[in-house]
């Protein structure tokens, strides 16, 4: 229905930010609604989307996220593929008959009735037609690799510094665990007086004749602080008068795209290399939990862990309102909801939170003591010392939903059940023995339902503006994660989530 | 008045049967026309140089200009090595040698196509305008760059294309050989 347009119907996420349930997660252990905005991100593998190789985080970090083999068309920035030739090899007696054709050169052993020829290889863009021979690379005889890469004009520069800021940060570790070391004694089985002045250590060491221990202070190269000149290069004369050949001058993507050099020539364009894209997982910040796990390998499009809302989460879509929207003209909307999961749910719309409903997630946190495997950190994590206990640091904000609701809905009456999603039941015969229903309920077939709510538009609305209604959705939820060994059973939750629905745009006002 | 079919094919062509091919229309040796392709000879005659290739649903056409007649005068030359990719319409005022239409691509009246030119996929040319040797148009925003080198001719496919074309299409005969109208002159 609101295929590849913004959807009306919005969940409010746990972080307080809106979204459409396609875009929400699901952490089933805390329980709560997670958006993209309130998950950790972590990188799960690297890998190149042209040669789909997978490469290290490691290695990526040393080829500065790019593909060894995959290169990039620097004028239309597709990627490049290699294209064969065959090239004749002059042999080298011939070259010599060529060299000398005047003197009499002694007859080849073997007459060049067979020419032997070579496959040569060159970059090619399938898009724009540019090859690796227009700004004159030699043709290569392998087939990948062994391109040259082009040196950085700047490149001794960007070394110095790198290696300074390199040595800055080893020496400010340095201080700061000196600093530590001071300031915490160690915690000796027997602590004594001397410990503490850290004199006994420096005392033998004297006694036995070494040298203070003294960690050798990395001390950061000198690097020149770069000048800014005033002194800018003149025009060149002919600029105002040649008419300038716009085909040879870069335009602002080619330039970007080589940050290095930023040619202004079209001559001065090199292949780039590819940049390799990340599989992402991500993890819930309050049980840390993973929402979302990948398949490792990159042809893999698959995951080991999703939890998607829209598997958990009832989804409700906005079918139609029954009258065109006046201002404070009582008005109806037909809302369908799904039932995504295999259990039963009780759904009841609400105006107002549910008091005791939410459960809090401190004693459900203590309730399910989680036997989950231990929180696999990647790779990465380990290089870069990042721990998880400082992630975990990082708190959400909680943030009330902006209010910005206009119109006043009219809670249903009691709340209703929506059956439990059942594919073989969408082969069975439609025989629904007919069964008491609540009012509101204007259909209903297997794990769907549509119901007719009642709202009415706030009366200071003005023709074009949109209306939007909230409401809180109550619905039970079965949380069938094994908590504990002994409690298999599966837990069922109230939850709530809110909804916001833009209804429309109020109509122009009927002409009496 | 609609204008007699006149089509003159030269040995070595491969011109499939189901090929609409309306007017006076001249194929040099060694071209391949595939079937359902369209060629359009309404203003005036087209020769078409060697070693062209015409694929399924292209479109070549010399259209009459508003209140013009044909006119035997009126030639569209296409030059040799010219690739007409699949669903390219092509209604250029003169075109060169090697150049390629790629698929879906347009070149609508008054454009003169030079020599190794590329009409990138898709591409609509619409304003009357010469396009300088080995231009090469592409992408969504239609820019232009030049080449350093004309685009290679494609023997290979053509080789390849005049040996299996046969075996599944119906072809029109080549009728005219040049030989033997000097011989017969």
């Amino acid at each position: 229905m609101s295929f590849m347009q913004p959807s009306p119907v919005k969940y409010a996420c746990s972080c307080g930010i809106l979204n459409p349930i396609n875009k929400l997660f699901f952490c089933r252990h805390c329980p709560k609604l997670r958006c993209g905005f309130c998950v950790c991100h972590e990188i799960e593998s690297h890998f190149c989307s042209n040669c789909l190789e997978n490469i290290p985080s490691s290695e990526a970090r040393h080829k500065k996220n790019c593909c060894a083999n995959c290169f990039d068309c620097p004028c239309c920035q597709h990627t490049l593929s290699a294209r064969a030739t065959t090239v004749p090899v002059v042999r080298k007696t011939e070259e010599s008959k060529d060299g000398e054709s005047a003197t009499e050169a002694t007859p080849s052993p073997k007459p060049s009735a067979m020419p032997t020829t070579k496959k040569m290889y060159y970059l090619s863009c399938l898009s724009c037609r540019w090859t690796t021979r227009d700004v004159g690379i030699p043709d290569q005889g392998v087939a990948t690799g062994t391109w040259p890469d082009k040196e950085c004009l700047y490149q001794v520069r960007f070394n110095t510094l790198m290696e300074y800021y390199q040595s800055l940060v080893l020496q400010e570790k340095q201080e700061k665990q000196e600093f530590l070391r001071r300031k915490t004694p160690k915690q000796h089985k027997f602590p004594s007086l001397t410990d503490r002045t850290g004199l006994t250590v420096s005392l033998i060491r004297r006694q036995i004749g070494w040298s203070d221990k003294n960690i050798p202070k990395t001390k950061p190269i000198n690097i020149a602080a770069a000048e800014a000149t005033a002194e800018v290069e003149a025009l060149p004369e002919d600029i105002f008068t040649q008419p300038i050949n716009l085909r040879n001058i870069t335009t602002v993507a080619q330039r970007h795209s080589q940050p290095a050099e930023q040619p202004e020539a079209v001559s001065k364009l090199y292949p780039q290399r590819r940049s390799l894209w990340i599989k992402r997982s991500l993890r819930c910040r309050q049980c840390e939990h993973n929402l979302i796990k990948p398949e490792y390998h990159p042809t893999s499009i698959k995951y080991r862990i999703q939890l998607f809302a829209s598997y958990h989460v009832p989804e409700v879509l906005m079918v139609r309102c029954e009258q065109p929207l006046q201002p404070g003209q009582a008005n109806a909307i037909f809302l369908k909801f799904t039932n995504p999961t295999m259990y039963d749910m009780t759904i009841s719309v609400l105006d107002v939170a549910p008091q005791d409903a939410q459960i809090s997630p401190d004693t459900f946190q203590q309730a399910c003591r989680i036997k989950e495997e231990a929180v696999t950190s990647s790779p990465l994590l380990k290089t870069t010392g990042i721990t998880l206990a400082r992630q975990n640091s990082i708190r959400e904000v909680k943030r009330d939903v902006r209010e910005l609701t206009n119109a006043t809905i009219v809670p249903l009456e009691g709340p209703f059940v929506l059956n439990q999603r059942d594919d073989s039941k969408e082969f069975d015969e439609d025989v629904q023995a007919p069964t008491e229903e609540p009012k509101f309920i204007v259909w209903r077939k297997a794990n769907k339902v549509l119901i007719r709510l009642e709202f009415t538009p706030a009366a200071e609305l003005q023709s074009g503006n949109t209306v939007t209604l909230g409401f809180y959705m109550q619905y039970t939820y079965v949380n069938t994660v094994s908590n504990t060994p002994d409690k298999k059973e599966p837990t069922t939750h109230a939850l709530y989530s809110r909804i916001f629905i833009e209804a429309g745009d109020i109509a122009n006002a009927i002409a009496n | 008045m609609p204008v007699e079919n006149n089509v003159k094919i030269l040995p070595k062509s491969v011109v499939c049967e189901e090929s609409t091919l309306r007017g006076d229309i001249t194929f040099s040796a060694g071209c391949v026309v595939h079937p359902s392709a369209t060629i359009i000879a309404e203003a005036g005659p087209i020769i078409i140089g060697e070693n062209c290739i015409v694929e399924e649903y292209a479109t070549i056409a010399h259209r009459l200009a508003d209140g013009a007649s044909y006119d035997t005068n009126n030639i569209l030359s296409i030059g040799s090595h010219n690739v007409f990719e699949v669903g390219c319409t092509v209604e250029a005022a003169r075109i060169g040698d090697k150049n390629v239409f790629e698929s879906k691509s347009f070149v609508g009246r008054g454009v003169t196509v030079s020599s190794g030119c590329v009409i990138g996929a898709g591409i609509q040319m619409r304003t009357a305008q010469l396009m300088p040797e080995n231009t090469i148009v592409y992408g969504q925003q239609a820019l232009q760059r030049e080449a350093i080198e004309k685009q290679g001719s494609q023997t290979l496919q053509i080789d390849f294309l005049r040996k299996v074309l046969p075996n599944y299409h119906h072809l029109r005969k080549p009728n005219y050989d040049p030989k033997k109208a000097r011989s017969v002159i």
